[in-house]
């Protein structure tokens, strides 16, 4: 619904595209991020690692923490399906959904800048959804 | 009437709960390295985390700050949990908030597109710097510059004023080439509010900063994304903080995959820490308009110097 007075609208069709397509997506996200966290704590699928490992050893950093054991990063919980499959990597998914979420708004609304003949913005977009693609590819985040 | 009663003794005895809860921690704490403080089972830590972000959710809006901003500082210094897991964890409370505030705000033409987009595209590059900078360095060098930057946040909170409607008599040429320029209905007036920018150019090189310092720390950042839109570049308040929440979940996004390629989130930290943040942040603006914001924020800045202070005696190495 567009907010009015007096028949003016005062969100364009890119705005209103992006809040849709942002309502949508945040609203999958936590109930995918819940649903996810249950099947790890409530351990309905079985775990990659278990829970108390990971407690144990909440102390260490992130760097220490993967030389002692294999806890999941970057896109590592799609690797496989028996990997998928696992309790933690299921929950590790949702955070991943989380962080995609942006991008699948930006990506609407390029499309949206490009049907309003509006090119320098949707130029604009497709640059910040490069970006983002980039970073979700982990190219930036190589050689640890 | 009844919950807006409860809710205007509940939420300052809320803040001050915090408040008083922190500074009973502080002193044993500041003695001991945080893991050697686990005395309690991991599930009691994790109901911990949650009820605590809840009260953080309900405090910061009340408080008008981003959760993110309050999350890293305190969790870091009370919970057991290294420093980079608490970022990482904070850079996705900040990121679900704005996602799930932007729909309406968007619609009513408070958020807006335009404004965000640029300031975001150098905002992500720099904050994927940041976060690249921030988990390659010594942790106790970045507990130290928290702690500043933390200190610094309190202390523009006190100096830094407002603007509702800051007049902008000639917009600057690349705003203007740009088409940064909106109109929003303003509900508490009932009024048509018109605006345009000026000190675009300026306001791009501080959004290169503010991504930078978010990634490292990951903040929200919202602290200095409102002061920027509202005081240098004159956008109208409610804009300047619906269009920070687009700029955020942009460049929170970025500086997140940098943290997940990392291994610095760890779903059974920063689940319960979104979900407790967003229930809390709800129930906070539900509560809004029926508490006195004054207090809740003079005890957050307490809170947040106190957080701060802590942070410095960590990067100290006290």
């Amino acid at each position: 619904m567009t907010e009015k007075k007096k028949g003016v609208i005062y969100a364009d069709r890119v705005q209103l595209t992006y809040a849709k397509t942002l309502e949508f997506v945040s609203h999958s996200v936590i109930v995918v991020m819940a649903v996810g966290y249950l099947f790890y704590l409530l351990q309905l699928l079985p775990l990659g690692l278990p829970i108390e490992t990971i407690a144990g050893n909440w102390h260490l950093s992130s760097a220490e923490l993967h030389d002692t054991m294999q806890v999941p990063c970057g896109w590592s919980c799609f690797s496989s399906l028996s990997t998928l499959l696992h309790g933690d990597s299921v929950s590790y998914a949702s955070v991943v959904f989380l962080a995609m979420a942006t991008t699948l708004c930006l990506a609407t609304a390029i499309w949206a800048f490009f049907s309003e003949k509006n090119y320098f913005y949707a130029a604009m977009a497709t640059l910040q959804v490069v970006v983002l693609l980039l970073a979700a590819s982990g190219i930036f985040s190589s050689g640890r | 009437m009844r919950i807006s009663s409860i809710g205007r003794r509940l939420v300052p005895a809320a803040s001050a709960g915090i408040a008083v809860a922190l500074l009973m921690q502080a002193a044993p704490l500041l003695a001991a390295a945080p893991h050697a403080a686990e005395g309690m089972a991991w599930w009691g830590w994790l109901i911990a985390l949650f009820v605590f972000s809840f009260l953080l959710g309900i405090v910061a809006v009340l408080a008008g700050v981003g959760g993110g901003v309050l999350f890293v500082p305190i969790v870091s210094g009370f919970f057991p949990f290294h420093l980079d897991y608490v970022r990482g964890a904070g850079l996705l409370v900040a990121l679900a908030g704005a996602l799930s505030a932007g729909p309406p705000l968007l619609r009513k033409g408070l958020a807006d597109l335009k404004l965000a987009l640029p300031m975001a595209l150098v905002g992500s590059v720099s904050s994927i710097v940041g976060a690249l900078v921030g988990l390659s360095m010594q942790v106790q060098n970045v507990q130290l510059l928290l702690g500043i930057v933390i200190i610094s946040i309190a202390g523009i909170m006190i100096k830094a004023g407002k603007s509702g409607y800051p007049e902008v008599k000639q917009p600057d040429r690349l705003s203007q080439m740009m088409g940064i320029s909106g109109l929003y209905y303003e509900e508490y007036g009932q009024h048509e509010v018109s605006w345009q920018v000026h000190r675009t150019p300026l306001g791009i090189a501080l959004f290169i900063v503010i991504g930078f310092i978010g990634g490292m720390f990951g903040l929200g950042a919202g602290f200095a994304n409102v002061p920027v839109f509202n005081l240098l570049m004159g956008v109208p308040l409610k804009v300047a903080v619906a269009t920070s929440g687009l700029v955020l979940s942009i460049n929170g996004s970025a500086a997140a995959w940098v943290y997940l390629f990392k291994g610095a989130v760890l779903p059974l930290i920063a689940v319960p820490s979104i979900g407790g943040m967003m229930l809390g942040s709800k129930i906070g603006a539900k509560l809004l308009p029926k508490v006195n914001t004054r207090t809740i924020r003079l005890i957050v800045i307490a809170i947040l110097a106190l957080s701060g202070f802590r942070s410095l005696l960590k990067g100290f190495g006290i």
